[in-house]
């Protein structure tokens, strides 16, 4: 129904309030698919076990795939590995980030 | 899939009057310092101790206990026991600290009773943490860390009640024997095990660093750990080895601590050297100073040293660890409680932004310029330049409380 690119795009409007960027362009969206019926499923991380967000983020991720024509269900599975690191980032957030 | 640590969090109305009290209680500290002079800073001079307590309750573990309500089912991944508990302890801290620093100035009778009262908020922390660690079913280091560094603090506030009872007159206990298991407790035992542990969570968090092994805080918090144990017994054995050895493994233990914390700030992502990791590096820097000092004392026994750094150690390590991570843990709870509702429903602000730039930024530089002097004038006792020097801190931590309020008045 949706492409894996197509549900990177809609996730890429969850922005981690921490770090001001979005959550595909901090690498932490592993994988994304979508069946016939409307069932999303999200493989992700996040850049810490302590998070204290755990729960916001995979939420803002629900509703932002919700927010897509005909899905009716989201499954998000948040994995420990591969453990996230900075070099899953995109290039502009690892430039950014390391600037001083 | 991994248990959600958030859903256990408690809310910010409970944890509020920790950051604004110790905030408040971080200012009277300051004021308090105009009233020390080079008579009257000696070890146990009522001064010194009402304004050891004044800092290391009012501001040191009020700060803490509110930072663990919000921090220890994230750390746990379990709820609390009883998080409503917490309504009780800010109270009782607030007002057996103001009985204790009276007690210690000027009313001797009143050290029990604030002696009690800060006991009973203690305890009742204390009695919440294990409940909830009780509920753990794994303990990692982390979790480890907390639950030794409370079996300290109910060592310590033990050797404390004891202590104000011979202070006042009730029982009559060697009290130089007390005070030093009393404070390597509370200071080695609790505030240090607490901030190694929490620090490892938080630092690599903020700074987005990853690949770095645990093994040097097991190692440090195991010798920290035995440190105080070695001081304690030599306190009761009156065995100089014992004490020396205690010391050593204690001075150890913050080396290697150090050792970690320079590897976690080297491997982060996020360079930039803001607010917080301002505040880092003073502390890590003032725990160096203090350690130098320490070393120093023990080898040529000036007492001024001991003093300096014992200052050190508070106003620059502790005082600029807890401030800096003020910074990022009161935005988040403002904007948790405020701002997560609103997302995907209208714009709403980063946690960077809710930083106030200019108070924050004064605090650290007039607090860091202060805590240089005040370590300065400690050591040649010279009156005119503690005031100096508090004068400085005086500005830093009126900016501190300001930044306080705006984060939390954030809209």
């Amino acid at each position: 129904m949706y492409s894996k690119e197509e549900l990177f795009l809609a996730i890429s409007t969850v922005i981690d309030p921490e770090v001001g960027f979005n959550l595909v362009e901090m690498g932490l969206i592993y994988d994304a698919s979508c069946d016939d019926d409307g069932k999303v499923y999200v493989k992700m991380t996040l850049s810490t076990k302590a998070c204290p967000m755990h729960q916001l983020i995979q939420q803002w991720v629900k509703e932002a795939v919700l927010k897509m024509a005909n899905i009716k269900e989201v499954e998000i599975d948040l994995v420990w590995e591969p453990e996230w690191n900075i070099t899953m980032a995109d290039e502009h957030v690892k430039k950014a980030l390391n600037r001083s | 899939m991994f248990s959600i640590s958030q859903d256990f969090a408690p809310p910010f109305k409970l944890i509020s009057p920790f950051f604004i009290i110790g905030s408040i209680f971080y200012l009277f500290s300051v004021l308090f310092l105009f009233f020390i002079t080079g008579e009257n800073i000696t070890m146990l001079s009522g001064a010194v101790l009402g304004f050891v307590h004044l800092f290391l309750l009012g501001f040191v573990m009020m700060i803490i206990f509110g930072a663990m309500a919000q921090l220890v089912p994230v750390v746990l991944e379990v709820g609390h026991f009883g998080v409503e508990l917490f309504y009780a302890i800010w109270p009782l801290l607030m007002i057996g600290t103001l009985l204790m620093v009276l007690g210690f100035v000027s009313y001797p009778m009143l050290l029990p009773f604030g002696g009690v009262t800060v006991l009973i908020a203690i305890m009742i922390f204390i009695v919440e943490i294990f409940l909830t660690i009780k509920k753990v079913l794994k303990l990692n280091i982390i979790m480890s860390s907390v639950l030794i560094a409370n079996i300290f603090l109910l060592i310590g506030i033990i050797f404390g009640l004891l202590m104000a009872l011979s202070y006042a007159g009730i029982i009559n206990l060697n009290i130089s024997a007390l005070l030093r298991s009393h404070v390597f407790s509370v200071i080695g035992g609790y505030v240090t095990i607490t901030l190694m542990g929490l620090s490892i969570v938080l630092l690599p968090m903020f700074g987005l660093s990853h690949g770095f092994s645990l093994k040097p805080l097991k190692i440090a918090i195991g010798m920290m750990s035995a440190a105080v144990l070695f001081v304690i017994l030599s306190s009761f054995t009156n065995s100089v080895l014992f004490e020396y050895f205690g010391y050593l493994l204690a001075t150890a233990a913050l080396l290697i601590y150090f050792y970690l914390v320079q590897i976690i700030y080297k491997t982060r992502a996020r360079k930039e050297i803001d607010i917080y990791a301002k505040s880092l590096i003073i502390a890590y820097f003032s725990m160096l100073a203090s350690l130098a000092l320490a070393t120093l004392y023990l080898i040529v026994g000036y007492e001024p040293l001991l003093l300096g750094a014992g200052w050190l150690m508070f106003f620059g390590f502790f005082g600029f660890a807890i401030t800096g991570h003020i910074y990022k843990i009161v935005p988040f709870l403002v904007w948790f409680e405020r701002f997560s509702p609103l997302v995907g429903k209208q714009k709403v602000p980063m946690l960077a932004d809710m930083l106030p730039k200019k108070s924050s930024s004064a605090q650290v530089l007039f607090c860091g310029v202060g805590v240089v002097v005040v370590a300065v004038a400690i050591l040649l006792k010279d009156d005119m330049l503690i005031k100096a020097g508090a004068s400085f801190l005086l500005i830093g931590a009126a900016a501190f409380v300001r930044s306080i309020f705006y984060m939390i008045n954030y809209k």
